[in-house]
């Protein structure tokens, strides 16, 4: 029994910063209608400026916030660069996709180029364990717990109290209409992006300190595991994700605790496949699967 | 110098006929399946694993282990690969289209490149499976210079081979009908298509000629491990294709010696820069990603368009041949 709860604690903390990672991917795919394969190099990028600032600063949150940025950042560069692009054109989405793939795979190699493709350690002080009720903690542990409650909750907020949240809701639920509107969708989807982000650049800063070491190729694998949160979550649908990442996030750590978790993400891809072959659109929609998907 | 050239058109001829095999997929099918570069790795994987004989390191273990001739085994790992084929199409094709199919198939091909590199009985892990040096050559009685030309001729032969048979589907009806998949599913579907089966059927072909890619690249490296290949690899393949022409296998040829003989290439020229080591190498994998970018917003139909194919049989006042008829012939 206390085995279980220690390995529910740290499917916690997993699901955490899967659920970041998700909510993101699932705004950027809300507002364009992309899934976007150079999702986890925003992750990967978050974490290399946090390994960057690091050396200079030593000091944890600014690492926190320049992955936040250069996440941010990243994500505004390849929504103006490319997917606005192919957008305004007019390209079909599965075109857009295969673009992000080439961004996904032009931006691991030039971070191959800079910082070489081995792995790098980063390592923060992970604080000693707490109890904290049934679970055992780290305070690194504790600090990715709070800040996703919080940065989710400050999303929500966002989303629905804001005139920009209102927009956010207009384009991804028409973006026609919401252009004949007066909302400037190539706005509100670049915004977006910006948004989606810094929440991804962070979920890689929090990747990396708990992981300690990571390579150019480090967000792409975590990408697969997101991937299959958005997907269980329902695609674009940005609150039922968190319920998909809590669900992916602890089936895996205790798959990881009780098989072997260096089939991670062979489980994760298995439970992608029941998802999409049984609820396409998510596990917690009624709609029926049309041959069409 | 010879010998460079020889190896790069070696290199060449293999993923052309690689991406011959994507083209069906994606070129005529329509679906961007992102499993391709699996059924190419399991092709070799099942060559060496079927010609090597049992391990002999200490501690390595693989399955059958077996000293096939090389033809043979070559053969079997055609199968085996489209067998995997069927399974993913199975499940793949069923309800999926679109990005829905593509998550899919990555998830396919993540799960046994997992188990390729971590499930140790299967193909020894990490370590990955070695040991068939120059194929036929003893019998043959080449020395390994002479080898080289062979196995160049050898695959050239082959990619002409391939280049045929795909050529004689395109034009067919099978290659045709494939095509309105592309184009309208459901209009497809009005004219009495079964697309289920007609596009598993464009799959697991295409999985088997990829799978006879790998067996050749098999022989063509002589060994095969987990950090020779990635599943996402299978970028390059779509690179080449594109660029040269999705639909087109003139084109996909074209694009293959652009794309892997000409880029791959030039980048082995750049000067050195002390530390960064693969820096060339690395290089080559971005310029193949922005020229995929590049080329999917500004010539998306690539360098040799593919043609339009022109209706044979216009519609006259007299009793319209039934196209159930031709679509049922197509199908079976």
């Amino acid at each position: 029994m206390h085995d279980l709860l220690l390995t529910l604690g740290f499917g916690l903390v997993t699901a955490s910063i899967l659920a970041l990672s998700a909510v993101a991917f699932t705004l950027e795919y809300g507002v364009t209608n992309v899934a976007n394969l150079s999702h986890g190099e925003i992750l990967t990028v978050g974490a290399y400026a946090a390994f960057v600032v690091h050396r200079l600063t030593g000091n944890a949150i600014i690492d926190a916030v320049a992955a936040a940025l250069a996440g941010g950042l990243l994500a505004l560069a390849v929504h103006w660069a490319v997917v606005d692009r192919f957008i305004r054109r007019g390209a079909a989405s599965l075109t857009v996709f295969i673009a992000t793939l080439g961004v996904s795979f032009a931006i691991q190699y030039t971070l191959a180029i800079i910082f070489g493709s081995s792995n790098v350690a980063y390592t923060i002080s992970q604080g000693a364990p707490h109890q904290v009720g049934p679970f055992l903690w780290t305070r690194t542990g504790i600090t990715i717990i709070v800040s996703a409650l919080a940065i989710t909750a400050m999303l929500y907020a966002i989303i629905s109290r804001t005139r920009f949240g209102k927009a956010l809701r207009a384009v991804s639920q028409n973006r026609e209409l919401a252009g004949v509107s007066g909302i400037d969708a190539h706005l509100v989807a670049a915004a977006t992006w910006f948004l989606a982000g810094l929440v991804a650049g962070y979920a890689g800063f929090v990747l990396a300190e708990t992981i300690g070491t990571f390579s150019p190729t480090f967000g792409f694998g975590f990408f697969l595991i997101t991937l299959t949160a958005a997907v269980a979550g329902g695609l674009g649908r940005a609150f039922s994700t968190l319920a998909g990442a809590v669900i992916v996030g602890i089936v895996l750590e205790f798959t990881g605790a009780y098989i072997s978790a260096s089939y991670n993400l062979a489980f994760a891809f298995a439970i992608l496949a029941i998802i999409i072959l049984v609820r396409p659109r998510g596990l917690f929609t009624s709609a029926r699967r049309t041959v069409f998907e | 110098m010879i010998q460079y050239l020889t190896s790069v058109l070696t290199e060449g001829a293999i993923f052309g006929i690689m991406a011959l095999g994507l083209n069906v997929i994606w070129g005529w099918s329509g679906d961007f399946d992102l499993a391709y570069y699996g059924y190419v790795a399991f092709g070799a994987y099942m060559t060496l694993v079927l010609t090597i004989g049992p391990p002999t390191a200490p501690g390595a273990e693989y399955i059958l282990g077996l000293t096939l001739p090389y033809p043979l085994a070559v053969l079997a790992a055609v199968v085996a690969a489209s067998l995997l084929g069927l399974v993913v199409g199975l499940i793949a094709l069923r309800h999926l289209r679109g990005i829905y199919f593509s998550i899919v198939t990555l998830g396919a091909v993540y799960v046994l490149y997992v188990m390729a590199g971590q499930f140790v009985p299967l193909f020894d892990g990490f370590n990955g499976v070695s040991g068939l040096t120059d194929p036929m050559g003893d019998l043959l009685g080449l020395d390994y210079q002479t080898y080289q030309y062979f196995f160049l001729g050898l695959c050239a032969v082959l990619l002409v081979l391939v280049y045929l048979l795909m050529s004689r589907l395109s034009s067919s009806r099978f290659g045709l009908a494939l095509r309105t998949l592309r184009e309208d599913e459901r209009a497809s579907a009005a004219f009495g298509r079964d697309i289920y089966r007609m596009k598993l059927k464009a799959y697991v072909f295409a999985a088997a000629i990829g799978g006879f890619g790998g067996a050749l690249f098999a022989a063509y490296l002589g060994a095969f491990n987990p950090s020779a290949w990635s599943p996402i690899e299978v970028i390059v393949l779509y690179a080449a294709v594109l660029v040269g022409g999705r639909g087109n296998i003139r084109g996909v040829v074209l694009g293959v010696f652009l794309m892997i003989v000409l880029v791959f290439e030039s980048t082995r020229f750049l000067p050195d820069i002390p530390n960064h080591p693969s820096v060339a190498l690395n290089l080559r994998e971005i310029v193949i990603g922005v020229v995929l970018v590049l080329f999917l917003r500004f010539r998306p139909q690539g360098i040799l368009p593919e043609r339009r194919t022109v209706d044979r049989m216009p519609v006259t006042p007299s009793p319209a041949p039934s196209d159930s008829v031709a679509g049922a012939q197509a199908v079976s």
